[in-house]
């Protein structure tokens, strides 16, 4: 069974994306509440992916996702970003980080899955309930 | 007589002399005022620049700010229902569902229109940019009915392409995703009005200079005296349309506006006018070459620099080539940069503006570097000019030409130089040379302050100390510590309030803070707490010694690490903050 980390700050929106996952990819969820603990986190877990909110206090998503890719241990798991910013420039700006993908809040909660499971190449996932 | 007439012809010449130097100096003059004349508009062009650049990154910031802060409830709100909707959650009775149903079309209406909105705004503003490349409109057309065909098939309507135009002439300039957003609006508009078992028809056509998109669909037409209005704002041919239709009401505007910004025309005719049945056309032409809408803003953001600028520097420098350089590398990083060509001129600029650093070549015709720096150092009003040499030799190789032991610039880049090696520098001769190395400690408890000052003394380090909020605000003003740390209960008003005066002081938003509470913190405190690089310790968890050993930490950190940072990975650099706090509780 693959096993996602969710990170993101705000409480709802990571129970709502845990839920979500969990209901239509049967996936095991991971969530931490900060760039910081999403680090710590994924180099305890080792997830199959992550999936990263961009703004978050502190540690952003990209900072976070520079951090990852620094230490051999986490460097090697996809990173998917979700943001709430769809202006060009900032989708520019995200994509010349190297992250597998940008997807967009608010996400439809019965695709999400999906979503990540194509562009991260996970053919064997289930389609869209 | 030869006599005389050599004097003539030397009264001749001397006359014509004069006339000469006259009309030359009259022209000089004008020429002079003219120039005069054009340095004053061009400076206060200028100045009209940098208060609309001003104005567009508040606005910018803004939108990026509402954008964001919409979007993120909207995120949990659209995923609860659309979980709860679905029956994940378990099932739902009929009713329930239907309201759920109601719940999932309007926020996805809201969210349409958040977007749409956003979109427009940026478009008409002109700060959203064309990316214009060739593109083939048969192809984005295609796309476009693809992805509007769900739309098509629920509402029972066909979508029909029809081609005119040979492959040789379907390419234009465009910028492909806006010109895909205009075809997927125009069809889904057309769809929005089709009754069901009509058809959508689509047609491309073609000549030398333009391409013409029409959709037409079947349904109840536009009134004719609608047909202009329809592609303004929220302006529908009936007021209910948008709530019946679920459209944003900017569907339109948002074609017109991209139509625009390619230099075409976009408008509507009513089918039954032009005898082709029912309905109406939508017809949007693009140029096949690339023709810039004439009416978009000519801002050129790269002259209109941030006027929040962090001070003036001056680059003396014989060669133009490298103060062209340093000048464009400073600016980036929101100097003002002024030019001196020799030592003399850097002397006088010096002398007559207020500089936050001067850049110094050693070898100059004229004045040497080192002479220039002799004068400067001589003078009362620019002795205190933090210095820094940009030279061909290495600092140990330059500071033997040194004519005194009291001539030591505050800095040294070598020649050739990069842009961070160069910025680190200026920016560690001006924060060295402010002086200002001593940490300002904000705390009402006397006997902690003592512990606390006494543990920095040892370590040479110097401390000022304020027990009232107040007294906090007045040291600052006075003497830019380079470093606070902060108790949070203070008698005449919280650290939080501190913390915020210190955010609107242009020179203090970006000071180091280390936050010295007596209980644990929350992350939302934290937020509001967050000045330059901060750190949190609690009170009760780390003691004074720990504080200490984190204070040397940093300010040893704000020495001489500027000039170490830059051969760190550029990621490394955000994570300075709080990098310090991993031994600490929180």
């Amino acid at each position: 069974m693959r096993r996602v980390l969710i990170v993101d700050d705000e409480d709802d929106i990571r129970e709502v994306a845990a839920l979500s996952l969990e209901a239509t990819a049967n996936w095991t969820i991971l969530t931490a509440s900060s760039g910081r603990e999403g680090i710590k986190v994924a180099a305890a877990e080792k997830p199959d992916a992550i999936l990263m909110d961009v703004m978050m206090p502190e540690m952003d998503g990209p900072t976070t996702f520079r951090q990852l890719q620094l230490n051999p241990e986490t460097s090697g798991i996809p990173v998917v970003l979700l943001t709430a910013k769809v202006q060009g420039v900032d989708q520019r700006r995200f994509a010349g980080l190297g992250v597998a993908a940008i997807l967009f809040k608010p996400f439809d909660p019965l695709t999400l899955a999906a979503q990540i499971a194509e562009v991260l190449g996970w053919h064997d996932e289930p389609q869209n309930p | 007589m030869s006599l005389l007439v050599l004097n003539l012809v030397c009264f001749g010449l001397a006359a014509a002399l004069c006339i000469v130097w006259w009309r030359a100096n009259r022209a000089i003059r004008r020429l002079r005022a003219s120039l005069d004349a054009a340095t004053e508009a061009q400076r206060s062009k200028e100045s009209l620049l940098v208060q609309r650049s001003e104005l567009d990154k508040i606005k910018d910031d803004f939108i990026s700010t509402v954008s964001h802060e919409l979007r993120t409830p909207l995120t949990s709100i659209r995923g609860a229902l659309g979980l709860l909707s679905a029956g994940l959650m378990g099932n739902v009775d009929a009713k329930a569902q239907n309201l759920l149903r109601i719940a999932v079309t309007n926020t996805d209406r809201l969210i349409r229109l958040i977007n749409d909105i956003l979109d427009i705004d940026r478009m008409e503003s002109g700060r959203a940019t064309l990316h214009v490349r060739r593109c083939n409109l048969r192809e984005l057309v295609q796309q476009g009915v693809d992805t509007m065909t769900a739309m098509a098939d629920a509402a029972g309507v066909t979508l029909v392409l029809n081609v005119n135009a040979s492959p040789e002439v379907q390419s234009l300039d465009g910028d492909s995703d806006r010109i895909l957003q205009v075809v997927t609006n125009l069809l889904s508009n057309a769809i929005k009005f089709s009754p069901p078992k009509t058809t959508v028809n689509i047609f491309i056509e073609a000549d030398k200079d333009w391409l013409t998109l029409r959709v037409s669909d079947e349904g109840r037409g536009i009134p004719v005296d609608k047909l202009e209005t329809i592609f303004d704002r929220f302006q529908q041919v009936e007021a209910s349309d948008a709530r019946q239709k679920g459209g944003t009401g900017l569907g339109l505007a948002i074609c017109r506006t991209i139509v625009q910004q390619h230099g075409g025309t976009i408008w509507a005719e009513s089918n039954v006018q032009q005898k082709r049945g029912p309905g109406a056309s939508l017809i949007a032409t693009f140029p096949r070459v690339a023709r810039p809408h004439t009416e978009e803003p000519a801002v050129q953001l790269k002259t209109a620099k941030a006027p929040a600028h962090r001070g003036t520097v001056l680059v003396c420098d014989d060669e133009a080539s490298i103060r062209t350089v340093v000048k464009s590398y400073l600016e980036k990083y929101d100097y003002r940069v002024l030019e001196a060509e020799n030592g003399e001129k850097a002397v006088e600029l010096a002398a007559a503006n207020d500089l936050k650093a001067i850049l110094l070549d050693l070898y100059m015709p004229g004045l040497s570097g080192w002479e220039t720096l002799q004068r400067l150092k001589d003078a009362p009003a620019t002795a205190a000019i933090p210095v820094v040499v940009l030279s061909v030799l290495s600092p140990s190789a330059g500071r033997v030409n040194s004519t005194g032991p009291q001539l030591i610039p505050q800095g040294w880049v070598q020649k050739p130089f990069d842009e961070e090696t160069l910025i680190a520098e200026v920016g560690r001769a001006i924060q060295t040379s402010s002086g200002s190395s001593h940490v300002l400690l904000v705390e009402d408890d006397a006997d902690l302050a003592a512990v606390i000052i006494a543990g920095f003394e040892e370590a040479g380090v110097r401390v000022d100390h304020a027990n009232t909020r107040q007294s906090a605000m007045d040291q600052c003003r006075r003497d830019r510590p380079a470093l606070i740390i902060l108790d949070l209960t203070l008698p005449d008003g919280d650290g939080f309030s501190l913390v915020e005066w210190l955010r609107q002081q242009p020179d203090l938003l970006s000071l180091p803070l280390v936050v010295y509470s007596g209980r644990d913190l929350a992350d939302a405190e934290m937020t509001k707490l967050r000045l330059g690089p901060t750190d949190f310790l609690t009170k009760a968890k780390a003691a004074p010694s720990e504080v200490e050993e984190l204070v040397l930490n940093i300010v040893q950190h704000l020495r001489p690490t500027t000039a170490r940072q830059v051969s760190r990975p550029a990621g490394l650099k955000d994570e300075r903050i709080g990098a310090h706090a991993k031994s600490i509780d929180r």
